[in-house]
């Protein structure tokens, strides 16, 4: 009867035990997946801080080309105003869209690629383009660290008892899964 | 449906990852796994790179292969090698990895999180196009890498040299903190001081057995704090069997108060102490497990 009551015990005590790691533990990787996409949406914020600056470099000599400034300008505002992750991610896909654009344009103007500020701002997008897909990489890959603890059991189980819910991979829109790439 | 993508996903993803080979192990500052380096240039560069890890801390690794395959592009393959070994102080991330692969006519300036700062892109990228991409036309290799990281010292140490570099390059306005390595010679004696109190309580205590309950409290501690249920169960495992026969140990042969104290006599053989293991050799110990973000600059010729 006492041995019955000690395992019991032990059991009860193992599995809370276990229900303890298990809790803490998804909590740091969903923690972990949000830290991540704070650090996608620094570089688009830098991406935006930089736009600007190369617009008014080449405004001037490429007049003709309103189209494109206008569809930048769009989508910058867009973005702006996008407040959920899933809307964040299409208006910045956008602007990704627009701004290869824009830099497939400057290519045909060689006095604006050979003077030097244009150089040295395209050497700035082109960085943090590449800090774009490193950073959502890594999104991605803290994303599936979790989707997979939560779908795997037995921590699913704790996991729907807690309301873990699933978080959205982020999908690069079409043409936009290879940084832009900018030659010189 | 959405369950079927999100499972495709996680099946395959591994599979993407594959296409990235490592080049091997690194074996000093400088890699030269393809072959472009003479050995007299090879060993100038690595002696700047050590002083250089010696005076500001920075880690700055030079590597050369032969192709980066076709799966990736100079991007994501520097990126990869750079988390892979880990270049620059973990926590300062202050790295910095100049990869060529000759075959491929690709190069890349990868700077760790820490040292965007300090080398900008558009500095990076002046380098990149004024030292290295000149040189490497004319496949003179040794050249550009040997330019490229003179000038990456330079624009480190902030020294007056910069400038020759870098004719165009906008103010550098961020400060350069060095500190010192990681050290573990405090933590060293917190354990022993820690071992030398369980020592002589659990010596008080003739029984065996305590040392072990002693042990998987502490594991399960450890456990908890970790979060994870392998390490908890791994540690309660381990520290139980340790304070068993850390008791078992102590209990047989209880430490005399007065004299020789407690656990010391065991680690310090009679004051032969065993330090200076740590650093200030000045070879190469391997890095720090320093992070980049995709920050440099990439060129082609």
């Amino acid at each position: 009867m006492k041995k019955t009551l000690i395992i019991i015990g032990v059991i009860a005590v193992i599995t809370l035990f276990y229900g303890l790691t298990a809790y803490n533990s998804l909590v740091t990787m969903k923690e972990s997946t949000s830290a991540q996409w704070q650090q996608v949406e620094t570089q688009y914020q830098r991406r935006f801080d930089l736009i600007p600056n190369l617009v008014e470099s080449v405004k001037g000599i490429m007049a003709q080309e309103q189209t494109v400034f206008t569809a930048l300008a769009d989508a910058r505002t867009k973005y702006s105003g996008a407040q959920t992750v899933n809307d964040k991610a299409i208006a910045a896909g956008q602007v990704e869209t627009s701004l290869g654009r824009l830099l497939a344009v400057i290519e045909n103007y060689p006095e604006l690629k050979s003077a030097d500020t244009v150089q040295n701002l395209m050497t700035q997008l082109e960085g943090t383009e590449n800090r774009v897909s490193v950073e959502r990489q890594r999104f991605n890959d803290s994303v599936k660290a979790y989707e997979v603890a939560i779908k795997r059991f037995p921590r699913s189980i704790i996991a729907s008892m807690f309301g873990f819910d699933d978080v959205n991979y982020f999908e690069a829109q079409s043409g936009a899964e290879n940084a832009l790439k900018v030659q010189f | 449906m959405r369950r079927i993508i999100l499972t495709a996903i996680i099946i395959f993803m591994p599979l993407i990852g594959l296409a990235y080979v490592s080049p091997g192990q690194p074996t000093g500052f400088v890699n030269d796994f393809a072959n472009v380096l003479s050995a007299q240039d090879k060993q100038a560069i690595e002696t700047k790179l050590q002083s250089l890890k010696q005076t500001t801390n920075a880690e700055v690794s030079v590597v050369t292969i032969p192709s980066i395959g076709d799966d990736e592009t100079i991007e994501t393959y520097t990126t990869k090698l750079f988390q892979e070994w880990g270049i620059g102080v973990k926590g300062k991330d202050n790295g910095l990895l100049i990869l060529v692969a000759p075959n491929d006519k690709q190069a890349r300036v990868e700077v760790g999180y820490g040292m965007e700062g300090n080398i900008t892109d558009i500095q990076s990228g002046i380098i990149m196009r004024n030292v290295m991409i000149p040189a490497f036309k004319t496949g003179n290799y040794s050249k550009g890498i040997s330019g490229a990281v003179d000038a990456v010292v330079a624009v480190i140490t902030k020294s007056p040299e910069a400038a020759r570099y870098l004719q165009d390059a906008s103010a550098n306005n961020s400060g350069n903190s060095s500190g010192s390595n990681l050290n573990l010679t405090p933590l060293f004696f917190i354990v022993i001081i820690f071992l030398n109190v369980f020592a002589k309580i659990l010596g008080k205590t003739k029984s065996w057995w305590l040392g072990g309950a002693i042990g998987s409290i502490i594991g399960a501690i450890i456990g908890l704090i970790w979060g994870f249920i392998f390490v908890g169960i791994g540690s309660i495992v381990i520290l139980t069997i340790l304070g068993l026969i850390f008791d078992y140990f102590i209990s047989k042969n209880p430490p005399k108060s007065g004299g020789h104290n407690g656990f010391f006599p065991m680690f310090f053989g009679g004051g032969n102490s065993r330090h200076g293991g740590f650093g200030g050799s000045g070879g190469f110990g391997g890095f720090g497990g320093g992070m980049s973000g995709g920050g440099g600059a990439s060129g082609r010729w």
